[in-house]
């Protein structure tokens, strides 16, 4: 143990006379607690939606007695080319007292009405002024360029209803029409918001950070061969080896529990899940710094490396960013596990007995990656 | 007396190795004594680093038997190792610390509790940049510092792979003299150099190796004296003016009769004695030079 305290002690200065790792690491923790809390902490739930209900008096009194759904807030417009320039963004909308809609044309100087509040509508639907009643209302939907499809469809089901409705048919639906039921946790009013899904993220590219650092600092000992020094003394490379884990275990975790800390991750849900996840990731990651070292024999050639290896296991960091998009083959990727812990943790509250098997089978990659890291460094020095 | 006390500080019996196929050590068998210089010399690739490496235990012998002050290096490496000093052909040196730190962190690897660092910087010439980083050095104080690391745990045997290569006369002669003194305080020396020169003035006994053998082990007089031969050049200038040079063989029983004739005729101008080199003894035995 003697020996591989020294082994560490030396490292550390070495590491703390290297500016460059220094700084990334002190700056980059700062820059990502700082992104972390400038990212919106809100998701917006509602759905604006304008109409122009045109002459048809029943629809006028359907829309006064409906007011705002959950989910659904309805604006009404009192002229349909109001409607569709607000939609193609020409005019601002404002809601004012009593639920009255006011105008203003921003570009044409127009101020904004006091005591009320803005709204978006995202689609607008305009019914014809003068209905014949002997037919069905044909309604036009203005549609934003940026809309997205989910909302069009949920629009266009919507219109079929109030046309269903118009026409005096009942909808096609057992009463109570509200027999819903919740698939997992129900985040109606409190879904994941931008800042909650950065988490892993962040702590993957602290973790890629430290990887860079210790990369380096194994390489130079190869590349300058201090390694023989050491090893022609009581000391092994064993204890080489088990110093330089060491090392960029407790380095990597440390920084990534800091950043934890600094973005209140550990309020969230289970900390000894989080401190654990983290210990995994850095054991990952200093086992990927060994082979990094053992390839790489200057700076360009550790970050060449280090990027080579880290941008694919950073694909599970992104699909978390933006949940639906990955692709199957993702689950496949080693590091995807810790970041599907820290994303249950940190936006589901998941505690240990849920994240049983995730937990397994990073351990099991940690031990892969971390072990292939060891054979492949000894080998190196061994081949000096 | 304990064993190691007693033992020879280095013993050799026909060690063997081979990198694959090729083999780059074959039998070679030697010993050297507590206090003696022991000079390792030949051409790269002759086998020299591979032969240090096994005696300092970075690699293992595929047969022999190799002992270090009476242990086996690969049954008693910690121990070897606790007892011997190695100073590397590469200035394998942690540029970004100091050198009273990298001679500190070495300490601490031996269990030096109060390492002489003070006294170790002073006697390499370094005592006034000693907290300076190890990269701000030049080439000669960096081998400076590698010989005062080899020194740090007071070695019983002492491995010097080109301790003066590239350095300036100044800084050799210094090292020089620190190579003698360890050996007159008992220290086994081992050193592997291309200087001939230097093999000559600081060795004891000298070994010729190439391809992985042992061409000879002697000291450097009797190598000489067996392989080389020594002569006599005499230049005089004749009645007619004319300069004439007489080389004549030393070890001859005619040498004398000829020496004086050559000077009882004309005007001797010069004499000089002349004997064969290391170099030229080395190129003799191996049939091939050290480049």
């Amino acid at each position: 143990m003697r020996l591989i305290l020294a082994i560490l002690k030396k490292d550390l200065i070495e590491f703390s006379r290297e500016k460059i790792y220094m700084v990334l690491s002190v700056v980059g923790l700062v820059l990502f607690a700082v992104v972390f809390w400038l990212m919106p902490d809100t998701v917006q739930e509602q759905t604006t939606v304008g109409i122009y209900p045109g002459e048809n008096p029943l629809l006028i009194q359907a829309l006064d007695e409906a007011g705002d759904e959950d989910g659904l807030e309805i604006v009404r417009f009192a002229g349909q080319d109001d409607l569709r320039r607000v939609i193609a963004g020409n005019l601002e909308a404002w809601i004012g007292e009593h639920g009255r809609t006011i105008l203003r044309d921003r570009s044409a100087g127009e101020r904004a009405p006091e005591n009320a509040r803005r709204v978006s509508p995202v689609i607008g639907i305009a019914f014809p002024d003068a209905p014949v009643s002997s037919e069905l209302p044909h309604a036009r939907i203005y549609v934003n360029n940026d809309t997205p499809r989910e909302i069009r469809g949920a629009m266009e089901s919507m219109i079929r209803e109030i046309a269903l409705a118009f026409a005096g048919a009942p909808l096609p639906v057992t009463e109570p029409a509200e027999d819903e039921i919740i698939l997992g946790t129900d985040r109606l009013g409190r879904q994941i918001s931008m800042r909650e899904r950065m988490r892993p993220m962040l702590v993957y590219f602290v973790l890629m950070m430290e990887t860079f650092a210790l990369a380096s600092l194994i390489a130079a000992e190869i590349s300058q061969r201090t390694v023989l020094a050491v090893v022609a003394t009581p000391a092994k490379l064993s204890h080489l080896l088990a110093a330089k884990a060491i090392h960029g275990i407790s380095l990597a975790s440390l920084q990534a529990i800091i950043l934890l800390v600094a973005t209140a991750s550990f309020t969230t849900g289970n900390w000894f899940v989080l401190v654990l996840a983290s210990l995994l990731g850095a054991g990952m990651f200093t086992g990927i710094a060994m082979l990094v070292g053992s390839a790489g024999r200057d700076f360009i050639e550790n970050l060449f490396f280090t990027v080579a290896l880290v941008i694919p296991l950073a694909v599970p960091a992104f699909s978390a960013l933006m949940p639906g998009v990955g692709a199957a083959w993702v689950r496949f990727v080693p590091s995807y596990g810790l970041l599907n812990i820290l994303t249950e943790v940190t936006s589901h509250g998941a505690g240990l007995s849920d994240l049983t098997i995730p937990l397994l089978t990073s351990l099991a990659w940690v031990a892969a990656i971390f072990g292939l890291g060891l054979l492949v460094l000894t080998k190196k020095v061994r081949s000096l | 007396m304990s064993q190691s006390q007693e033992a020879k500080a280095i013993e050799v019996s026909d060690i063997e190795y081979s990198y694959g196929s090729t083999k780059a050590v074959r039998g070679i068998s030697f010993s050297v004594d507590r206090g003696e210089i022991f000079g390792f010399l030949g051409p790269n690739g002759a086998g020299k680093s591979t032969t240090i490496k096994m005696l300092t235990g970075q690699l293992i012998p595929r047969s022999g038997r190799i002992s270090i002050l009476g242990m086996a290096v690969h049954g008693h490496s910690a121990e070897v190792h606790q007892r011997i000093g190695v100073c590397f052909e590469e200035k394998n040196l942690y540029l970004q610390m100091s050198a009273e730190e990298n001679l500190r962190f070495f300490a601490s690897l031996f269990g030096i509790r109060r390492p002489d660092v003070k006294g170790l910087l002073e006697r390499v010439n370094l005592a006034s940049r000693s907290r300076d980083r190890v990269s701000t050095y030049s080439k000669g104080m960096r081998q400076r510092l590698m010989m005062a690391r080899a020194l740090i745990n007071e070695p019983d045997v002492l491995f010097l792979d080109e301790p003066t290569d590239g350095l300036d006369p100044v800084s050799a002669r210094a090292i020089r003299t620190i190579i003698r003194e360890k050996a007159h305080e008992g220290t086994a020396v081992v050193l592997t150099t291309h200087d001939m020169y230097e093999a000559d003035e600081l060795s004891d006994r000298v070994a010729f190796i190439t391809e992985g053998r042992i061409h000879a082990i002697d000291t450097p007089e009797n190598l000489k004296l067996k392989h080389g031969s020594r002569s006599v050049t005499v230049r005089r200038r004749m009645r007619d003016s004319e300069v004439e040079e007489l080389r004549l063989e030393l070890d001859t029983d005619t040498f004398s009769r000829k020496l004086a004739e050559a000077t009882a005729s004309g005007t001797v101008m010069t004499i000089h004695s002349e004997e064969a080199t290391l170099e030229d003894i080395f190129v003799e035995v191996t049939g091939r030079g050290l480049e």
